[in-house]
């Protein structure tokens, strides 16, 4: 006789995650996709000077780092009660193991920052007192750079693992989506710093690094394509829950942003960029920069989608 | 490079990789061990008795001092009637209310509760000796991690304490000084049963084993504790 009583009304009111955790997963995936992307390179070429791509991505992965700690801290009912989430821990919990991982990030993100940015410190008198530190810590610098790419790689698909735990949303409750998150995360991560590197940093347009970046983006993009597909399919296809919740891909304000956001602007926005222009348009400054603000306004669109059509489309 | 070689690779390969992901492990829901020799204190809400009155909502918010209007559980109107259909009792097409009927939303008392898998600080937690899902509202850090966890919506946030809250069964408000569930208590019609299944004595236990009654959602996997005996349509 099991189910056939059912109730509809539920006491929480409202999501339980708003917009701040779409903001959090999107920061995190950046913090980690952006370092990832830089110390693959590194190792790959076994680069051992700072280079343009590394300082930006260090830079850019510590600083998102930390407004998405501060967005999950506002997020908070009350937000000085975010000590506990640091002294009490429960190993069962997605969210507990993530604490313990971004533990361990954060402090090592800003360790390989530092040593990023030794030669800025040098040039730059009132920090100067980072100088003996950061000789003191060089000797560490090469396992520590080993480790943190473990811990990036975990940070972005910790945030997959951290919302696919909820099981009453079929759209987040799936096994993809920690693979889709680690995409995402690596190819907006990676547009991110490249623009600042350019920018700000004065890598060259068409540097040797900027040229493996590009080999990169698109196997990456394109797992992420259909990393999106396979989630559709199977919710299209899948039982009453999962059909029920397919409605967030076709009806109401998320869809839109689904198809003109992530679709629109995060997949056909580059490719078209890229391939649809004449070469001198694609190979200039202003195309490099449309498509990488493109990656990651797409990659916030998807978290929003996710957060907001998951919630909303319940079983 | 040998085969031999490679083979040895890829079994330090898939040595490593296992080391990584059985931490995992631990993430995924927990089956707690069943001792019959400890209570599985259980509710049973009879839908044919229930008229709505709402008097449990009033009794659970007074007992245990929740915001005002707040209670733990809710009442849901539901009706049998057919749209377009005469009614079977009055023969009126239309409003009349005569196949109106209840249901309670509450916490379900999983035995395999998500919202104790999901907290971050364990301030969502079975109680020791009853196994009753429960708040430690001391931890709590507000994260909402179980509300969103919740198959069922029955977690809510306390606006007064701001901290996570769910109907406990009067743990420590009734239970703790031996009494029933303040809405046990209050409803007069009988409506709601409480009591240990594992009590072979016990009311709840001999109700439950001569009455069908139905779970909420049991695909779930939750194992809810809360029962329903619905109402069934009678004749041919």
């Amino acid at each position: 006789m099991d189910g056939n009583i059912e109730f509809t009304m539920g006491l929480s009111q409202g999501i339980a995650w708003p917009w701040p955790i779409a903001v959090y997963l999107f920061f995190a995936g950046i913090s980690g996709g952006a370092l990832s992307v830089a110390l693959f390179i590194r190792f790959y070429k076994k680069q051992t000077e700072n280079t343009p791509f590394l300082k930006a991505a260090s830079l850019v992965s510590l600083v998102t780092i930390a407004l998405g700690m501060l967005c999950l801290v506002i997020d908070l009912t009350n937000p000085l009660f975010f000590w506990r989430i640091l002294v009490f821990y429960n190993l069962n919990s997605v969210m507990s193991v993530g604490v313990l991982v971004l533990n361990a990030y954060i402090p090592l993100v800003a360790l390989i920052t530092l040593f990023a940015f030794e030669e800025e410190i040098k040039a730059f008198k009132p920090l100067h007192f980072l100088l003996p530190i950061i000789d003191k810590l060089r000797g560490i610098r090469a396992p520590s750079e080993k480790l943190v790419l473990v811990l990036a790689m975990s940070v972005c698909a910790y945030t997959g693992f951290l919302i696919s735990a909820l099981i009453r949303f079929p759209i987040i409750n799936t096994s993809v989506l920690p693979a889709l998150f680690v995409a995402s995360g690596l190819s907006a991560g990676a547009a991110a710093a490249k623009m600042i590197a350019v920018s700000v940093f004065k890598e060259d347009l068409h540097s040797k690094d900027m040229h493996t970046l590009h080999a990169i983006e698109w196997p990456v993009m394109a797992a992420e394509a259909l990393f999106l597909f396979m989630i559709i399919m199977s919710l299209a296809t899948g039982n009453a829950g999962a059909q029920a919740a397919f409605a967030g891909f076709h009806t109401g304000v998320w869809a839109n942003v689904f198809w003109f956001g992530v679709v629109g602007v995060g997949f056909v926005g580059p490719l078209l960029l890229n391939f649809a222009t004449g070469k001198a348009f694609s190979h200039s400054a202003k195309a490099f920069y449309m498509s990488g603000m493109c990656a990651v306004v797409g990659m916030m669109c998807l978290r929003m989608f996710v957060i907001y059509a998951g919630q909303l489309n319940a079983i | 490079m040998s085969e031999n070689l490679e083979r040895r690779r890829f079994l330090k390969g898939l040595g490593a990789s296992s080391l990584i992901l059985t931490p995992l492990v631990g993430c995924s829901s927990v089956k707690e061990k069943e001792d019959t020799n400890k209570p599985h204190y259980v509710m049973v809400f009879d839908q044919n008795k229930c008229v709505g009155c709402g008097e449990c909502k009033e009794a659970c918010n007074k007992a245990n001092h929740l915001p005002k209007g707040k209670s733990r559980l809710l009442m849901e109107e539901q009706s049998s009637a057919v749209e377009g259909q005469p009614c079977p009792h009055c023969g009126k097409t239309g409003d009349c209310g005569c196949q109106r009927k209840f249901v309670r939303v509450s916490c379900q008392q999983c035995k395999n509760a998500p919202c104790v898998t999901v907290c971050p600080t364990g301030a969502a937690h079975r109680d020791e000796k009853t196994g009753i899902v429960t708040m430690d509202a001391a931890k709590c850090a507000g994260c909402k991690y179980c509300i969103g966890a919740c198959p069922y919506d029955a977690r809510f946030i306390n606006k007064e304490t701001d901290v996570a809250d769910n109907c406990d069964f009067c743990l420590n408000s009734k239970l703790a000084i031996g009494e029933l569930p303040a809405c046990v208590q209050q409803c007069r019609y009988d409506a709601l049963i409480f009591g240990d299944a594992n009590d072979p004595t016990s009311y709840v236990s001999k109700l439950l084993a001569v009455k069908d009654s139905v779970r909420i959602k049991p695909g779930f996997g939750t194992e809810p504790s809360l029962r329903y005996i619905p109402i069934v349509k009678l004749g041919v």
